[in-house]
């Protein structure tokens, strides 16, 4: 497999290195008073094993690769806690966080969480973001993922996600093998077509942030 | 196991859609609606309301505005312990170990105070959603969505509880969505007193489901003991009476005031109380409940707001809180989301007086923020419990962090 070289578990050395810079981050962060900034320079020197795939800025430019810039705070500690519980499972995933502790969750949490997230990469016609649209609304995405679906607390930004990804991810939720917190997500697609899915793959994959 | 419930959901949703066939309605949402939604009502149809979830790592008590939580004069609340990921349900141990649940999570905790210094053990892992924790001479009850099992000695085996041995079994037959997750009461009858939710938010149940249940751990048996509850995630026998008294969840999508949610007492076995046909003892349900009057169903002793979500609760019988306490519940309060404006998330204290007249008060709040706000809160009360110096510990699953409730008369 071409991502093999990564598959290998954030091992002692890594710990060991990022541990010698979070002391300097330490100081660094003593200065950043707000505890909504807590952890993002901690979590900056934790993130370097990530942007292999996920992009150093949290970007993706791989296909069925997620982006993580933007995402919301506890989004991102809830994914990477299903991961690391065996809960979610991915053979690339996976052994990325199966030794991280709590604070590691968090940290990286708030780094990827205050990245920008870039421009969307897919486009889509005219029609196809209209019928996206009333997709959304008529099933409640909005409800959950907010009216401009860049997602909050525990649910996901899918706006400019990777198009590739929301499909195969979509198709997961419906087929009902897509790991799944709460069990509201799975249940949520029950009502979709696979013409349904398609279309909003299209259209949140076209959708620039506000 | 989520595979399950979701085949389960479409199933039950094609059943829930014969039903509607049946009485010739048309049902707000259609058959084959997502469970999450099930039985919203259609002016809902754009609700902005959702379902919020805990931080599932815990968030430090340092990190939060602890300071802001209120308490009646004279009490004083601290933080006892954090770092206990989505702490729910307690029970204590006769030598003081604090046992505390997860729903969401699949771990048993045991704290134990080494003079001061409290430590979190987890001392069961994999389980599935064990709501439910109970203790009695020594024996540790644990209930998961499916089985109960039970941990003897289990206080000098903390390090390492072993399997435990099963009181029942086969309780989720057919893994569906809903509320199957458990809240353990031991009862003076050394019964184990739990409940079977209702599946969904608004469907027929069977026989078994949307009831309160008892089994006698020593023979497996199993009996009912109150139906039509939709789920009641918080019970406790009265010290005096020895009645039943238990919280009980309305139903979701009926607007921001309907319905409310109920605290209940069961004075005979086998008494029904409403669902699905009549919520809060006196409101139709606009489906289930056109065949049926509200006078054919026991009504609640209080209505305590509607999707105020009342769960754990306990009977004071300590010796350190004001006479006034003696014998009332203390109830935790999740806090609504299916409402708007948002309310509860907070601690109530109900009395009830020589006439049977029952009385709500205040007893603590501060976790609501900004009832507009999304979230509207930094934590979310789940279970109370008495510890033995008369003072209370309630834990909050949304950061992991249980709390201590004292009292000290104020020097005049
Ligand atoms: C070898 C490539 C690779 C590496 C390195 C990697 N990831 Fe991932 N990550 C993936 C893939 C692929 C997925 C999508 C898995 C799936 O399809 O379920 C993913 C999913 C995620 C998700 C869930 C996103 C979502 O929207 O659901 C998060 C969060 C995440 N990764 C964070 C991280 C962090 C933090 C690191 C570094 C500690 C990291 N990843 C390292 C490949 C990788
Ligand atoms: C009741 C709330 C709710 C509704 C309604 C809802 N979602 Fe979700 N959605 C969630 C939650 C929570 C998650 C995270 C699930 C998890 O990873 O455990 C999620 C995850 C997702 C993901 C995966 C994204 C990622 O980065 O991994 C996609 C795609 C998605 N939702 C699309 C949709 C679409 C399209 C709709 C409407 C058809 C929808 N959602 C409706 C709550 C909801």
């Amino acid at each position: 497999m071409i991502l093999s070289r990564f598959a290998r578990p954030v091992g002692a050395r890594q710990r060991s290195r990022t541990a010698a810079v979070q002391t300097a981050a330490v100081f660094v962060l003593a200065c950043l008073s707000p505890t909504s900034h807590a952890g993002l320079e901690e979590g900056r020197v934790k993130a370097q094993v990530c942007a292999a795939c996920h992009g150093a800025d949290g970007n993706s430019v791989i296909p069925g690769t997620p982006s993580l810039a933007g995402q919301p705070r506890q989004f991102i500690v809830t994914a990477l806690f299903m991961f690391r519980e065996g809960r979610r499972k991915n053979d690339q995933m996976t052994p990325f966080v199966e030794k991280l502790s709590n604070a590691d969750l968090n940290d990286l949490a708030a780094y990827f969480s205050s990245q920008k997230m870039a421009p969307p990469a897919h486009k889509t016609t005219p029609e196809r973001i209209a019928e996206g649209k009333a997709i959304t609304r008529a099933q409640n995405c909005v409800a959950c993922h907010t009216a401009t679906l860049t997602g909050q607390q525990h649910i996901p930004r899918i706006a400019s996600q990777r198009h590739e990804y929301l499909l195969s991810q979509l198709r997961q939720f419906r087929a009902t093998t897509r790991a799944d917190f709460d069990g509201t997500m799975t249940s949520a697609t029950q009502a979709l077509s696979q013409a349904d899915i398609e279309v909003l793959a299209d259209y949140l994959a076209s959708l620039a942030a506000p | 196991m989520r595979i399950h419930n979701i085949l389960g959901a479409a199933v039950l949703a094609a059943v829930a859609g014969a039903v509607f066939a049946q009485a010739g309605v048309t049902p707000a949402t259609p058959a084959g609606a997502p469970a999450w939604k099930q039985g919203m009502a259609a002016e809902l149809s754009q609700s902005p309301l959702h379902p919020f979830a805990p931080h599932l790592t815990g968030r430090p008590s340092k990190d939060l505005p602890v300071s802001k939580l209120r308490v009646p004069d004279g009490f004083k609340i601290e933080v006892w312990v954090d770092n206990v990921p989505e702490a729910r349900s307690l029970a204590l141990g006769d030598n003081g170990t604090v046992f505390v649940s997860n729903r969401n999570l699949s771990n048993v905790y045991a704290i134990v105070d080494n003079g001061g210094k409290r430590e979190v053990k987890t001392i069961m892992k994999g389980m599935k959603s064990p709501n439910g924790v109970a203790f009695d001479k020594g024996t540790l009850y644990v209930a998961e969505r499916h089985r109960i099992t039970r941990y003897d000695g289990i206080e000098s085996k903390l390090d390492n509880p072993g399997e435990g041995k099963v009181v029942i079994d086969n309780l989720d037959p057919n893994s569906q969505p809903g509320h199957f997750w458990k809240y353990l009461a031991l009862g003076p009858d050394g019964k184990l007193y739990f409940n079977i939710g209702s599946p969904q938010n608004i469907t027929m149940p069977n026989y078994n489901e949307a009831s309160i249940v008892r089994v006698d751990p020593k023979t497996g048996t199993l009996e009912n003991f109150a139906q039509g509850v939709r789920n009641s995630v918080g019970m406790a026998f009265h010290p005096k009476t020895k009645q039943l008294w238990f919280t009980e969840h309305g139903r979701d999508w009926m607007g921001t005031d309907l319905p409310n949610d109920e605290l209940n007492v069961v004075k005979t076995k086998g008494q029904h109380f409403g669902f699905p046909y009549c919520h809060q003892g006196d409101v139709l349900d606009p489906i289930f409940g056109q065949h049926r009057s509200c006078d054919q169903f026991t009504k609640p002793e209080l209505k305590l707001g509607a999707h105020i979500a009342p769960l754990g609760m306990k009977f004071y019988t300590g010796k350190m809180f004001p006479k006034e306490y003696q014998n009332s519940m203390i109830i935790a309060q999740h806090g609504s989301w299916n409402r708007d404006p948002k309310h509860g998330y907070n601690l109530i204290r109900v009395s009830v007086d020589a006439k049977g007249k029952v009385t709500s008060h205040p007893f603590v709040d501060g976790f609501l923020e900004n009832a507009a706000g999304d979230p509207p809160m930094w934590g979310r009360p789940v279970d109370v419990l008495q510890m033995k110096d008369g003072s209370i510990l309630f834990s909050d699953d949304y950061n992991g962090i249980i709390y201590r409730v004292s009292y000290a008369k104020k020097a005049s």
